[in-house]
C-alpha cells in the first residue's frame, strides 16, 4: 500500500497546511490584483487571482541560494522542503537514487520564457540569457527538486492539463510499486504571471468583474451564477513511500493511495469542455472496478469543479452518471477557495482525509440545473474513509484519485 | 494500488507492431530510412524564420506537407508540433494494421513527451499582440500553445478513451513517456498505446540554446574530436505498443521488443551533466535489469549524442560505468547527427531508429567524417551494412540532470 508521509504546500494561503486549511474553514479565497504596470490587464477583463505573496516563500526558502531560480522552482523547492520534512527526510549528504520527484503543470515557467522572448523580440537573439533560458525548460521545478532534496530516482515533469496533478501523485505511486523507487516526491507547481492570466482571461476561462460583481470575482463550483474561475498559483508537493516501510521508520501515515486512474474524452476540442459525460463515467466505473470499490464506498468527492460553466457541468454530469440510481456522497469544491491551481486542491484533497473540520460554502446559492449537484455545507462527515478525487482537464483529460483515511 | 514488484513489471511482454515519424528527412518512415541510410544528414540552414541575428542559422527543418498528409480533419487550426504528431501516429496505426479510428481508440492511451506544443504559433500571436494589444489576438493558438497538445490532437482523432500523459522532462521526455506507455501496458491500464513525441522548431529554443553556446554553426558531429556543438531538429516519432501475446494473437508483424525501461536523475546541475555519468549510468542499468539482460548482449547504442563537449565526454563515462567495454566496442548510433536534436521528441525519433536497426538489422552510419574524440573512443557505426543486433539500448540525457533508457530486443532474441 501506498501510503502519504508529508505533505507541503505554497500558495495564495501562505505556506503550509494550516494556513490553507484556515482558509478553507472561512471559504473565501485570498485574491490579489494583477498588477496593470505591466501592461497585460485588459479593459473590463479579470483582475484578481491567487497569487503567492513573494515574502512566504523567501521565508521558506531562508538559507538557499535561489536568486537565479524562476517562480515555480522557488515555490517548488518551498513545498518539497516542507513536505519532506513532515515526512521525517531530511537531506543526507549523498544523493538518494530511489527517490523519485514527479511534478504536473500546466504552463510551465511561463514568466521566464516571456523575458527571455522579449529579449529575443526588443534587442535581439545575441541578447537571449542564459540564465533565463535555462530555467524556461519545463521541467525546470522538477530538476531543482531532484537537486535539493538530492533525489537521484526518476523524474517526471508531467502536463495533463487540470487533471496533471492527480496523474503525478498516481505515477509517483507507480514507480515506488514498479520497484523503481522507494519513495516519491510527487505533486504540482504552478506560476501565474500577468500574461498567462490574460491568456486565460482572453480564452474566456476567468471570473469577471462586470458580471459577477456579487460573487466578488471567484470562483463558484456548481452555483447557476458562476461564470469562470479564479487563477492561482503555488506548489504542492506529497511524499510518498510504502506503508510498510514507512511504518517501520516511525513515520506518520497521513493517507493511503489506494490508486489512481485517467482517462479522456474525444469529443473535446482543444483547450475545451467535450460532451463526453457517459464514456468518463464508464472509465470512472472501471476505475473503481479495478481497486475492487462499488461507487457506494466512497464516502466524500472531492471535486475540481472550479467554476467553469462547461466544466463544472461536465464534472456533474460524470458524477451522477458513475452513481446512477445511487445516491451521490458529500461534494466538496476545493476550488472555490484555492482558484484553478491544481497543487492546492490536492493538498486541499489531503486535509480532507487528514484534517477535516467544516469548509464553508455559503458562497454557493443558486442551484444549476445542469449539474444538479450542491457543494457539501457543514463539516466532513467524521466517519468518511474512502474518499474520490476528481479533476477534469480543458482538452479532455481526466484523472481520479482514491485516497483512503488510515 | 494494485500490487506489483518490478519482477512482476517484466511480464506481460511488450511489443512494437508500428512505426510513424516526421522528420527533417521528410514526412514518413521511408524518408527516414532512406536518410539515415544514406549517411546523409538534413541539417541545412534554416528558413522557418529570419535567423540571420543568431548566432548559428541551421537546423533539421521539416519539410512542407504532402497533400496526402494534409488530409486530416482539423489540420489548418494545428500548430505544426500537433501536425508532426498526427502524421506519425496515424503512419505507425497503419503499419501495425490497425484502423486509425474509435475501433482501435477504445482501451488505447497516447504517451508523448514534448517540449514546445505550439510555442512557434503562439511566438507570432505574442510578438503581434504583446501587453495592450492582446484582446484582439486570436484564441487558436493561444489555445494551442500548451505542450499536451499534441498527444491530445493524436488522441482526438484516434478516438482514444485512455490515459493521455505528456512527459516534459526536456530532452528524455519521448524516452521516458515510452517507459511509461510500457507500464501501461503491463498493468493493464491500456490495451494500445501511442508513444512518441513531437516538437517543433521555435525562436525561444532556437535562441535560448544559442545562448547557452551549445549550437554548432556546422552540422553536429556526436563523439568526433572537432565537434563544437548541438544542431536543433524538429519532427515527431511514434511507436505502436501492445502486449506481446495480443499483437501475435491478432498476427501482426512484431518489430522488436520494448524489453526494458531505466530513469534515473543526476540531482547534480541544471545545465551541467555530471561529469563522472553515475546518474545516466544508473538509468542504463535500469533497463537493462528490467530487460533481463547483461551488458554482453547489446550490440547497439542508439547514444544521445548531442555533440557538445561536455555531454559526449559524459555520456561516454555512463556508457564505460554501466557496459564496461562494451561502450567501445558495440557501434554506435548517432541520430542527432541525422535528424538533429528533436528535443522532446528526440527520444522517440531515436526509438524509432533503434527499432528500425532492429527490425531491419541494418546499421545507420553517422554522417560525416572526422577522428573520434581521444577521451571518447567509440565505436560509430560507418556504413550502412548487415549487423546481427539482437538487443539495443536507446538513451537520452536532458537538462536538469534527467536521465533515461530503453532496451529493445529483436523479437526472435527475447525468451
Amino acid at each position: 500500500m501506498i501510503a502519504v508521509t508529508g505533505l507541503g504546500t505554497v500558495s495564495a494561503s501562505g505556506a503550509g497546511r494550516a494556513a490553507l486549511l484556515a482558509d478553507l474553514m472561512r471559504g473565501t479565497p485570498r485574491l490579489t490584483e494583477i498588477p496593470a504596470a505591466e501592461g497585460w490587464r485588459p479593459e473590463g477583463g479579470a483582475r484578481r487571482a491567487g497569487l503567492v505573496d513573494p515574502a512566504v516563500v523567501a521565508e521558506a526558502l531562508r538559507g538557499r541560494d535561489t536568486r537565479r531560480m524562476s517562480p515555480p522552482s522557488r515555490f517548488a523547492i518551498a513545498a518539497a522542503g516542507q513536505a519532506l520534512a513532515e515526512a521525517g527526510l531530511l537531506r543526507g549528504e549523498t544523493i538518494d537514487p530511489e527517490t523519485a520527484v514527479v511534478a504536473a503543470s500546466v504552463f510551465g515557467p511561463a514568466s521566464f520564457t516571456t523575458r527571455l522572448f522579449d529579449q529575443i523580440l526588443d534587442e535581439g537573439p545575441a541578447a537571449a540569457s542564459p540564465m533565463l533560458f535555462s530555467e524556461c525548460v519545463a521541467n525546470a521545478a522538477v530538476a531543482q527538486v531532484n537537486v535539493a532534496a538530492g533525489a537521484g530516482g526518476p523524474s517526471f515533469a508531467l502536463a495533463q492539463g487540470e487533471a496533471g496533478p492527480l496523474r503525478a501523485v498516481a505515477r509517483g505511486a507507480s514507480e515506488i510499486e514498479a520497484g523503481r523507487a522507494r519513495r516519491a516526491i510527487a505533486g504540482a507547481v504552478e506560476e501565474l504571471p500577468p500574461v498567462v492570466h490574460a491568456f486565460l482571461d482572453r480564452l474566456g476561462a476567468l471570473a469577471r468583474p462586470p458580471r459577477n460583481e456579487a460573487a466578488g470575482e471567484r470562483g463558484r463550483p456548481f452555483d447557476r451564477r458562476r461564470d469562470g474561475y479564479h487563477a492561482a498559483e503555488g506548489a504542492t508537493f506529497l511524499v510518498l513511500e510504502n506503508e510498510d516501510e514507512a511504518v517501520r521508520r516511525g513515520a506518520a501515515i497521513r493517507a493511503r493511495v489506494l490508486g489512481g486512474f485517467s482517462a479522456f474524452d474525444a469529443t473535446a476540442p482543444a483547450g475545451g469542455w467535450g460532451r463526453g459525460a457517459a464514456p468518463l463515467a464508464r472509465a470512472l466505473g472501471r476505475g473503481l472496478e479495478r481497486l475492487g470499490l462499488a461507487p457506494e464506498r466512497i464516502d466524500l468527492i472531492v471535486s475540481g469543479a472550479s467554476g467553469s460553466r462547461h466544466g463544472d457541468r461536465l464534472e456533474a454530469q460524470v458524477l451522477r452518471a458513475a452513481w446512477g440510481a445511487r445516491p451521490l456522497p458529500p461534494i466538496v469544491t476545493p476550488k472555490a477557495v484555492t482558484g484553478e491551481y491544481g497543487g492546492a486542491f490536492l493538498a486541499a484533497a489531503i486535509l480532507a482525509v487528514e484534517e477535516r473540520g467544516a469548509w464553508d460554502a455559503s458562497w454557493y446559492a443558486e442551484s444549476d440545473e445542469a449539474c444538479g449537484l450542491a457543494p457539501h455545507q457543514g463539516p466532513i462527515p467524521g466517519d468518511a474513509r474512502t474518499m474520490l478525487v476528481t479533476s477534469l482537464a480543458a482538452g479532455g483529460s481526466a484523472s481520479w484519485l482514491v485516497l483512503e483515511r488510515p | 494500488m494494485s500490487s506489483g514488484t518490478l519482477a512482476d513489471l517484466k511480464r506481460p511482454r511488450v511489443a512494437v507492431t508500428g512505426l510513424g515519424a516526421v522528420t527533417g528527412f521528410g514526412w514518413g518512415m521511408a524518408a527516414l530510412e532512406a536518410g539515415l541510410a544514406s549517411g546523409r544528414t538534413a541539417i541545412a540552414p534554416l528558413t522557418r524564420f529570419d535567423a540571420t541575428a543568431y548566432p548559428t542559422r541551421i537546423a533539421a527543418e521539416a519539410p512542407a506537407a504532402p497533400a496526402a498528409v494534409r488530409r486530416v480533419t482539423g489540420w489548418g487550426a494545428m500548430s505544426l508540433a500537433d501536425r508532426y504528431a498526427v502524421a506519425a501516429a496515424r503512419e505507425a496505426a497503419a503499419a501495425s494494421g490497425l484502423p486509425f479510428d474509435a475501433s482501435t481508440g477504445e482501451g488505447a492511451g497516447v504517451f508523448f513527451g514534448g517540449s514546445t506544443g505550439g510555442l512557434y504559433e503562439c511566438e507570432r500571436v505574442y510578438e503581434s499582440h504583446r501587453r495592450g494589444r492582446l484582446a484582439r489576438a486570436p484564441r487558436g493558438p493561444i489555445r494551442r500553445h500548451l505542450v499536451q497538445r499534441p498527444a491530445e490532437a493524436v488522441a482526438r482523432l484516434l478516438g482514444a478513451d485512455g490515459p493521455v500523459e505528456t512527459v516534459c522532462s526536456a530532452c528524455a521526455s519521448g524516452t521516458l513517456a515510452i517507459g511509461a506507455a510500457i507500464d501501461a501496458l503491463r498493468r493493464g491500464e491500456v490495451k494500445v498505446a501511442f508513444a512518441g513525441g513531437a516538437d517543433s522548431l521555435a525562436r525561444v529554443t532556437y535562441g535560448g540554446f544559442n545562448s547557452l553556446r551549445a549550437v554548432d554553426a556546422s552540422p553536429c558531429r556526436p563523439f568526433r574530436a572537432d565537434r563544437a556543438g548541438m544542431s536543433l531538429g524538429e519532427g515527431a516519432g511514434v511507436l505502436v505498443l501492445e502486449r506481446l501475446d495480443d499483437a501475435r494473437r491478432r498476427g501482426a508483424a512484431i518489430l522488436a521488443e520494448c524489453a526494458g525501461a531505466g530513469a534515473s536523475a543526476d540531482a547534480h546541475h541544471m545545465t551541467a551533466p555530471r561529469p563522472d555519468g553515475e546518474g545516466a549510468a544508473r538509468a542504463i542499468t535500469r533497463a537493462l535489469d528490467e530487460a533481463g539482460r547483461p551488458p554482453s548482449e547489446v550490440a547497439l547504442i542508439n547514444t544521445h549524442g548531442t555533440g557538445t563537449p561536455l555531454n559526449d565526454r559524459a555520456e561516454f563515462a555512463a556508457l564505460r560505468r554501466a557496459l564496461g567495454a562494451v561502450a567501445s566496442d558495440v557501434p554506435l548510433a548517432v541520430t542527432k547527427g541525422s535528424v538533429g536534436h528533436v528535443l522532446g521528441g528526440a527520444g522517440a525519433v531515436e526509438a524509432v531508429a533503434t527499432v528500425l536497426a532492429i527490425a531491419r538489422q541494418r546499421l545507420q552510419p553517422a554522417p560525416g567524417g572526422g577522428a573520434i574524440d581521444p577521451e571518447t573512443p567509440v565505436r560509430l557505426a560507418q556504413e550502412a551494412r548487415a549487423e546481427k543486433v539482437g538487443a539495443a539500448l536507446s538513451i537520452n540525457l536532458g537538462f536538469g540532470g534527467v536521465n533515461a533508457a530503453l532496451c529493445v530486443a529483436h523479437p526472435g532474441e527475447t525468451a
